[in-house]
């Protein structure tokens, strides 16, 4: 009688509440260019966050004297653009692939969860290293300008101080650069486990 | 194009109410859960114009509804702090009570769904379509698991609805 009872209850799972929901062609077609306009906005936010760094470094690259300061700032502007670039074909919101009914619900799962994966595990690549032949450059820069505009002033330059100066600068951006890194690594294995039970699963299924 | 809004027809018609209950297994949140009905719904919409009948139209329906959900669930950053749980971690318990009279009232349903929204994807796909009458041939053709897997899962699922959620060893 058992099985009885888990057909009744799948009865009581299917019985209709309502007329189901329905969307007319048009409507679908409206909710696409809705979708569409959504994904637009998101880049369009993406691009002013890089132009408002893009604007600021080219505005440094105008006003600072020396050219090893303009070189660093127009590597950072290179890194910028290149990070928005990433950013745009690796995290934006795009609508499901039409082959959706052609995969099983592992395989998609899968694929999503390496996709996802992937990105947070090359973070270093597209994501913090873009930034660091500039940050380097820039910070080099501008040791130097502090030696000369304290030379031009007739004073001493405490080249120690200096470096300890740009040393601790460089240790912050390292520390934040490393807890970015760590962060990403941390979520990508998690991931990585879930991909690690869906396999056993499959596996188990073989 | 009328090809692909006579399918659309038929999936509204024969599937309409089950992809309802897919996103309320999926989202509790009724605005989300009707944006991911819509999603479920554009999707199924975009996918049909390359269905080529390599398999059934409820197996195409079901794959894309759960592929759909599926991504909205581990896309979206407030379910990924969630715990999600494993048929395998739900506790067998005798929870019945008044059985026969929840059953048809539905109460039973209310902590069913509440229980699905806590499992993990493929886990959810499994008892989803259990529930939606499919057979675990079925089953495993949409979710790409064994029939044999699917089969051991489906024996948990019964103990689970008969221990949990209805006074089935009464009878």
């Amino acid at each position: 009688m058992t099985n009885d009872s888990v057909s009744r209850m799948c009865d009581v799972w299917q019985r209709d509440s309502g007329e189901p929901p329905r969307f007319t062609p048009d409507e679908l077609r409206r909710n696409m260019g809705k979708f569409e306009r959504t994904i637009a906005r998101r880049n369009l936010r993406e691009y002013f966050a890089g132009a408002f760094v893009i604007a600021i470094f080219a505005y440094y690259t105008w006003m600072f004297p020396t050219l090893t300061l303009r070189i660093g700032c127009g590597l950072i502007i290179f890194g910028t653009i290149y990070v928005i670039y990433q950013l745009h074909r690796r995290a934006s919101a795009r609508p499901a692939p039409a082959d959706l009914g052609q995969r099983s619900c592992v395989d998609f799962q899968r694929a999503e969860l390496e996709r996802q994966r992937d990105a947070l595990r090359s973070v270093w690549s597209w994501y913090l290293l873009p930034f660091l032949p500039g940050m380097c450059v820039f910070l080099f820069g501008i040791f130097q300008f502090a030696m000369r505009i304290t030379h031009a002033a007739g004073r001493q330059f405490h080249a120690g101080i200096a470096v300890t100066a740009i040393g601790l600068i460089a240790g912050c951006v390292a520390i934040v650069f490393f807890a970015v890194w760590r962060l990403n690594r941390w979520a990508a294995n998690k991931l990585q486990a879930q991909i690690d039970e869906l396999d056993w699963l499959t596996r188990d299924s073989a | 194009m009328e090809r692909r809004e006579d399918l659309y027809d038929e999936v509204v018609r024969t599937y309409g109410a089950a992809l309802g209950r897919l996103a309320s297994a999926y989202e509790a949140d009724p605005d989300r859960r009707r944006d991911l009905l819509q999603d479920v719904h554009l999707a199924i919409w975009n996918s049909l114009e390359s269905f080529d009948a390599r398999c059934s139209l409820r197996t195409w329906v079901y794959r894309v509804g759960h592929n759909v959900a599926t991504s909205h669930v581990i896309g979206d950053r407030r379910k990924k702090s969630l715990h999600l749980i494993s048929i395998d971690d739900i506790d067998i318990a005798d929870q019945r009570n008044n059985a026969e009279e929840s059953i048809e009232r539905g109460l039973a349903l209310d902590r069913l769904m509440a229980l699905i929204q806590t499992l993990k994807p493929i886990e959810r796909q499994i008892v989803l379509l259990f529930l939606e009458g499919v057979d675990a041939a079925g089953i495993a053709e949409v979710t790409g698991l064994s029939a044999g897997n699917v089969a051991t899962r489906i024996h948990r699922i019964k103990n689970i609805l008969i221990n949990r959620f209805q006074g089935g060893g009464k009878s």
